[in-house]
């Protein structure tokens, strides 16, 4: 075990960064793909830019759990990162949403990059967990981020920001699924 | 959604013919069944694929498919599976509908002996969602049958396109009874990606025929080229069915009432033929198809309306008619109706070409085909 | 013989993809959805295999000759 407060600022640092890359990713999913081709940015890069915050966001949250087992400042072990709850001792509930997190994002990246194997039926299926995994890293932030839980204003801010986008790209992508294909430009 | 130009029918008038048509006097039960034609005869996969061949036997659902060609790729393959096509999904035609309630043991007759060649054990049969006639008919042909093998019913959809092949097989598998794309011939991966057999009511009883009479029976009719004979159905409010011998004059086939009226051959897909030149020709699928105008399922309608109106509102129907899904057939099909109605060549012409291929199915393609076809008989006359 | 390019039309929601990734082979009709023309040559197969993995509804497909 590796003492000293590096690795626990890696941590926490990777944390916010990941909570906001996976926003972003989430919102470019929400957008990318609905509605047809027409003005604006290409779909493909927008569907690539979604792909590429995804793998790079995938990374990061290596780091960030990588971070979290080896410190020695908590006692995490590392097959907690993968299984919820079961015999974890710090703060269980807010780190077992992350191990969840974690979990739907690995299901969600493996069967994209089976995609075609899959089919597009059952492909969906699974990606729509992505929701899932995303909430629950928020809520695993809420939870178990000592930023927010130290009430520091800027942390609140990150949080809320993420919400708020998420949410406004879901707005969006309703209001356009109203529209009828074929009358749209 | 519009209602068809004609509706379907599961009474029409059934004349009695020279082969498959034979009999009609004894009632459509197994034992007149038995008493005219004899058992059943087996027969080995080679002999049945010879005679087809020989025979040239070809589908009769519209496409004319060489039958040999499909049972040739499916003997080779394991596990097949039998579909006998008794939709009938285009409202006009009749023939079907005739043989499953005049004739219904030739045409389970052409199964059984294929499946008994093949060693099949699984047989689907498809019946027509707005003709209760028939399934009742074909239930009770069933019924007298003896049980060889798995049969199993299923009831299309009311819809134009419920018949077409892929959509018959998404029926049988249990989703919704809409065509899809085919990568593969259902004769090389289908049903359940087994070797499928699909084929049209009227081309399972031609193989009964055949099988029932002989090579010789069977080619004492037609021509040396196309023997045997084929179904027609004479649209009207109640449509004539009869059984014609490949090579017979058109003249001799089509009603007086007909004559100096441009007639449309091929059912809803098909083609405008002025009267001189269908007067003029024979009941034969090769020389229809290089005039360009295809026999397809033996459908002919002559309408009191002119061509040009008539086709306007059968066209709307067809709009209708699509499953919804390919985008050219759902935006480009009412587009077509709204420029044939109003007249629109440039527009028309466009836009037929525009559906073209461009579907999981031949709705549109047929569609075009029908607005093409109209264009020439402008031309002609 | 070359490859062909092959759409699944129930699955085509005219995201336009394909058209963006491969406009020498892929047009748009009025709608939205995919005009085909023409046969895959050896230099346009990079961008058509891109095009049949990016489509979002997996609505593409590349038919490879198969080998004689």
């Amino acid at each position: 075990m590796i003492d000293g407060p590096l690795l626990w600022y890696l941590n926490r640092g990777t944390g916010f960064v990941i909570l906001g890359l996976f926003t972003a990713t989430t919102v470019l999913g929400i957008l990318a793909t609905g509605g047809r081709a027409g003005r604006g940015v290409p779909r493909f890069v927008t569907q690539s830019l979604h792909r590429n915050l995804a793998l790079v966001s995938v990374s990061l949250l290596a780091a960030h759990v990588g971070t979290a087992v080896a410190d020695g400042y908590v006692d995490i072990r590392w097959w907690q990162a993968l299984v919820p709850y079961v015999g974890s001792t710090y703060l269980p509930l807010w780190l077992g949403l992350g191990t969840l997190a974690l979990d739907l994002v690995l299901v969600v990246v493996l069967t994209s990059l089976v995609r075609a194997r899959l089919g597009y039926r059952s492909w969906r299926a699974v990606h729509l967990l992505a929701y899932a995994g995303w909430a629950a890293a928020m809520a695993h932030t809420l939870g178990i981020g000592t930023d927010v839980r130290a009430r520091t204003g800027w942390a609140d801010l990150v949080v809320a920001g993420c919400a708020a986008v998420v949410a406004g790209a879901a707005v969006l992508r309703v209001a356009r699924l109203a529209v009828p294909a074929g009358s749209r430009a | 959604m519009s209602a068809p130009p004609v509706a379907a029918s599961d009474a029409p008038r059934v004349l009695e013919g020279p082969a498959l048509l034979a009999g009609l006097g004894g009632g459509p039960g197994l034992a007149a069944h038995r008493r005219q034609h004899g058992e059943l005869p087996g027969v080995g996969t080679d002999d049945l694929l010879a005679a087809l061949g020989r025979l040239r036997v070809r589908g009769r659902g519209g496409a004319a498919f060489p039958f040999e060609t499909k049972l040739r790729t499916v003997a080779g393959r394991r596990r097949p599976v039998l579909v006998v096509n008794l939709s009938e999904g285009e409202p006009a035609s009749a023939k079907d509908c005739a043989l499953a309630t005049a004739r219904p043991h030739l045409v389970l007759d052409g199964v059984d002996a294929t499946a008994a060649a093949l060693g099949a054990r699984e047989v689907h049969v498809v019946l027509p969602g707005e003709r209760p006639r028939v399934t009742s008919a074909v239930r009770a042909a069933l019924a007298e049958r003896p049980v060889r093998r798995r049969t199993v019913v299923h009831t299309a959809d009311s819809r134009f396109v419920a018949g077409q092949a892929r959509a018959a097989l998404e029926l049988i598998a249990g989703r919704p009874n809409l065509p899809v794309t085919s990568w593969t011939p259902e004769a090389v991966s289908g049903h359940r990606g087994r070797p499928t057999l699909l084929s049209n009511a009227e081309t399972w009883a031609q193989v009964g025929l055949l099988v029932l009479r002989g090579e010789r029976g069977y080619a004492a009719l037609g021509t040396a080229d196309e023997p045997g004979t084929t179904l027609v159905t004479l649209s009207a409010a109640t449509p004539t069915v009869l059984e014609v011998p490949f090579g017979t004059p058109w003249r001799d086939v089509l009603p007086t009432s007909w004559a100096g009226r441009p007639v449309l051959v091929g059912g809803f897909h098909g083609s405008w033929v002025s009267w001189e030149e269908l007067a003029a020709g024979t009941v034969s699928v090769d020389a229809m198809r290089a005039a360009g105008t295809p026999l397809g399922a033996g459908v002919l309608i002559c309408p009191e309306e002119p061509p040009a109106a008539y086709t306007a509102r059968l066209v709307g129907y067809l709009a209708g008619q699509s499953a919804g899904r390919c985008g050219p057939c759902r935006h480009g099909l009412p587009a077509l109706a709204a420029a044939v109605g109003t007249g629109d060549q440039e527009r028309t012409t466009e836009l037929a070409r525009l559906v073209t291929g461009r579907g999981a199915c031949a709705h549109p393609d047929g569609t075009a085909r029908l607005v093409r076809s109209l264009a020439r008989l402008r031309v002609a006359s | 013989m070359t490859a062909r390019l092959r759409v699944d039309w129930p699955a085509c929601r005219a995201r336009g993809l394909c058209h963006e990734l491969l406009p020498e082979l892929v047009d748009l009709d009025e709608w939205g959805y995919p005009i085909v023309g023409g046969e895959v040559t050896p230099d346009l197969l990079a961008d058509a295999r891109a095009a049949v993995r990016m489509c979002p509804r997996l609505a593409l497909r590349l038919e490879e000759p198969r080998p004689l």
